[in-house]
């Protein structure tokens, strides 16, 4: 199970905003911190913070809160399994 | 131990000294921390690369609270460093970090090394050279260009035959050192010497990289934003004078006072002796650079004399240790006692202990002390003496700098001389003083500079200056750098004096006088006057002005413009304008100086 919380701490923490601002509906379009410099940022922190290794191919798509949380979902998936 | 934690500053100020905290949390401590920094403690950088590294940003603002400043850092254009030199000059940044890429000065360049044809590589060398030469030339105005040397991304295949990849790498390093050498305010921070600790694959994140030029790693701009703080002594925060050593399983090991001198472990051919001889060579190796060592106890001061000048396998003699306390105080008492005779702030020293009570109660009553202890691991020994090399040397060693402890040894020898006088001016008669004062002596610029940067006590407005800065007033018109080098019948003390003043209109006006405190005491201070109301006259002034800006360690000299003769004008808490004329002045005679300008 994906520890929510955790996930929307590491995005506050990277993005800069109230933890309160990240849900549902969060995305590199409603944040305006969140450019493709932030994202390489964000990428690395949420694998740090997991101890997974987000595959090339999703690193540069995973643009919203909801799309973060199933790759990092299927990653820990395949680190359980 | 202690599981709770007192409020949540300390909570985040101990996840970032952790090692190996992510990348998050460490984000997470710095927005908690930072809002409680001093307001006036800050400093800002320009970051300059031709590859993304705009990540460096959040580990030197760690950098920055760890030393207890607030650091800004805004990243430069792509590739353009000396377009980011002038838009951060124009934009008042301090500071500079300028990361070249190698294996991106072309695109894949360590790929396309074996095709390029060897002229166009030394096109290339040529073109760096210039731009190199041209961005250190122009760096003047900033405090500190701190350069990463260029390192590969990747590896060779042993074919036992030199690597050409290697082989342009380190002619273009040599040329970056070559360029580097004459500036004073660059600094090279060794890129290749933190791949190597991380090892490759930890430093450089390949995916990063092919997709968007970001090559490296949270764990190397850590690393890289360590050297930064290092480099600049925390980001101009500290500068460490002393190393205060303990003795019985610090400098040796074993107990001298049980084990007696010939049972203590010091020596090459053994286990654990060798393990202390070793740090003793690298406490050395710090004193020769102009660290002062000293030594805090608790020992019969004959045991440890007896072994300091008689056992065979010391490295350390009577003759490398500035002041030793050895006796059965308490070790903070010591401490400030060594401060004092040194004349220096306890913020300046170092202490070393294997004791962890030791090491606490120093911690607790004098917090501004650094406190390392001994690790329990002697194998783990010599991690403790790289962290003392990085914390005294990384900011750089001026040559006057390094013969300290003779120096503080002379000024002991004079004062055990002092009690054999009827009177103290029949003692400084006896010395024989003199004070050369030169006038923009451009040779001691780094001397003048350090000096401004490290004087704290007698320092009248604590106007600290780069070696650029001191430079420019040396070839402006109307500025003057005095400096002073006092000497007695005991041997030199060396560049300790400065005064900078400026001529403005008919007044001379004296931005900064500071002396280092070795030289205190024996009227030095006042037997420049009179070259000063020379230097005045000679330039058509009819008055002296000067003030005093109070600092948190200068209220010593509160009054020693008062003293020197000179009128009050202003009067204000912390600050202080004197404004004398000239033709009222009857500056006091040191008749025991002999001053020569």
């Amino acid at each position: 199970m994906i520890n929510e919380q955790a996930l929307k701490d590491v995005m506050a923490a990277v993005l800069e905003v109230e933890v309160d601002l990240i849900s549902e509906a969060t995305s590199m379009d409603t944040v305006e911190a969140w450019d493709s410099i932030k994202h390489l940022t964000l990428v690395l922190a949420i694998e740090e913070e997991f101890g997974v290794s987000i595959p090339d191919e999703d690193a540069a798509d995973i643009t919203s809160y909801t799309l973060i949380r199933l790759v990092l979902d299927e990653q820990l998936k395949r680190r359980a399994a | 131990m202690n599981d709770t934690v007192a409020n949540p500053g300390d909570a985040a100020r101990a996840l970032l000294s952790t090692p190996g905290t992510t990348l998050a949390r460490t984000l997470g401590a710095l927005k908690t921390l930072e809002p409680l920094l001093p307001a006036e403690r800050q400093t800002s950088l320009g970051l300059s690369s031709n590859v993304n590294i705009d990540l460096l940003a959040t580990y030197l603002r760690k950098q920055g609270v760890l030393a207890g400043t607030r650091v800004t850092a805004c990243t430069g254009s792509h590739d353009d460093v000396l377009g980011d030199l002038a838009r951060f000059t124009a934009a008042g940044l301090q500071s500079m970090v300028y990361l070249p890429f190698f294996d991106n000065l072309l695109p894949a360049f360590e790929q396309q090394i074996v095709h390029l044809p060897p002229e166009q590589i030394d096109d290339l060398e040529q073109s760096l050279r210039q731009r190199w030469h041209l961005l250190f030339s122009q760096a003047g105005a900033l405090r500190y260009l701190l350069v990463g040397t260029l390192h590969r991304l990747g590896t060779a295949v042993d074919t036992g035959v030199p690597d050409p990849v290697q082989a342009v790498l380190d002619r273009f390093n040599a040329a970056l050192r070559e360029e580097a050498a004459p500036h004073r305010s660059v600094r090279l921070i060794d890129t290749e010497a933190i791949v190597r600790q991380l090892g490759l694959r930890s430093a450089v994140d390949l995916r990063f990289y092919l997709r968007s030029t970001t090559p490296y790693t949270a764990a190397f701009l850590d690393e890289l934003a360590q050297r930064v703080a290092q480099a600049t002594r925390g980001f101009d925060t500290h500068y460490y004078k002393a190393l205060v050593l303990d003795c019985d399983n610090t400098l040796w090991g074993g107990i001298v006072g049980e084990d007696g001198p010939d049972g203590i472990a010091i020596d090459p051919h053994s286990y654990p002796g060798r393990v202390f001889w070793r740090a003793q060579l690298d406490f050395l190796a710090l004193e020769r650079q102009g660290v002062l060592l000293c030594l805090c106890s608790k020992n019969n001061a004959a045991d440890v004399d007896e072994v300091l000048v008689h056992h065979p396998g010391m490295v350390l003699r009577p003759q490398h240790i500035a002041t030793a306390r050895v006796n059965w105080d308490d070790k903070a008492s010591n401490l400030r006692a060594i401060a004092q005779q040194l004349n220096i702030g306890l913020d300046s020293l170092v202490f070393v202990d294997d004791s962890a009570f030791e090491c606490e109660s120093v911690r607790s009553a004098l917090p501004m002390v650094q406190v390392l202890q001994v690790p329990a691991q002697p194998s783990d020994y010599a991690q403790l003496t790289h962290t003392l090399k990085s914390m005294f040397l990384a900011g750089g060693v001026s040559a006057e700098s390094r013969d300290k402890t003779a120096q503080y040894r002379q000024r002991d020898a004079a004062e055990q001389a002092r009690s054999q006088f009827a009177s103290h001016e029949d003692y400084l008669a006896s010395l024989q003083l003199s004070v050369a004062i030169a006038c923009n002596d451009e040779a001691n610029v780094d001397r003048i500079s350090e000096l401004t940067q490290k004087s704290n006590q007698f320092n009248l407005t604590t106007l600290r200056q780069s070696p650029a800065d001191i430079l420019q007033r040396m070839r402006q018109a109307d500025r003057w750098v005095l400096s002073l080098t006092v000497a007695d019948r005991f041997g030199s003390a060396g560049l300790t004096g400065v005064v900078l003043a400026r001529k403005l209109e008919q007044t001379l006006v004296i931005d900064a006088l500071l002396m280092s405190c070795r030289v205190i005491g024996r009227g030095v201070e006042f037997a420049l006057w009179p070259a000063l109301v020379d230097l005045a006259a000679a330039q058509g002034c009819h008055a002296i002005e000067a003030r005093y800006i109070a600092s948190r360690k200068n209220a010593q000299v509160a009054d020693f413009y008062d003293r020197a003769g000179l009128a009050l004008h202003n009067d204000q808490p912390d600050h202080k304008v004197y404004r004398q004329l000239l033709a009222d002045f009857q500056p006091k005679t040191i008749a025991w100086i002999q001053v020569t300008t």
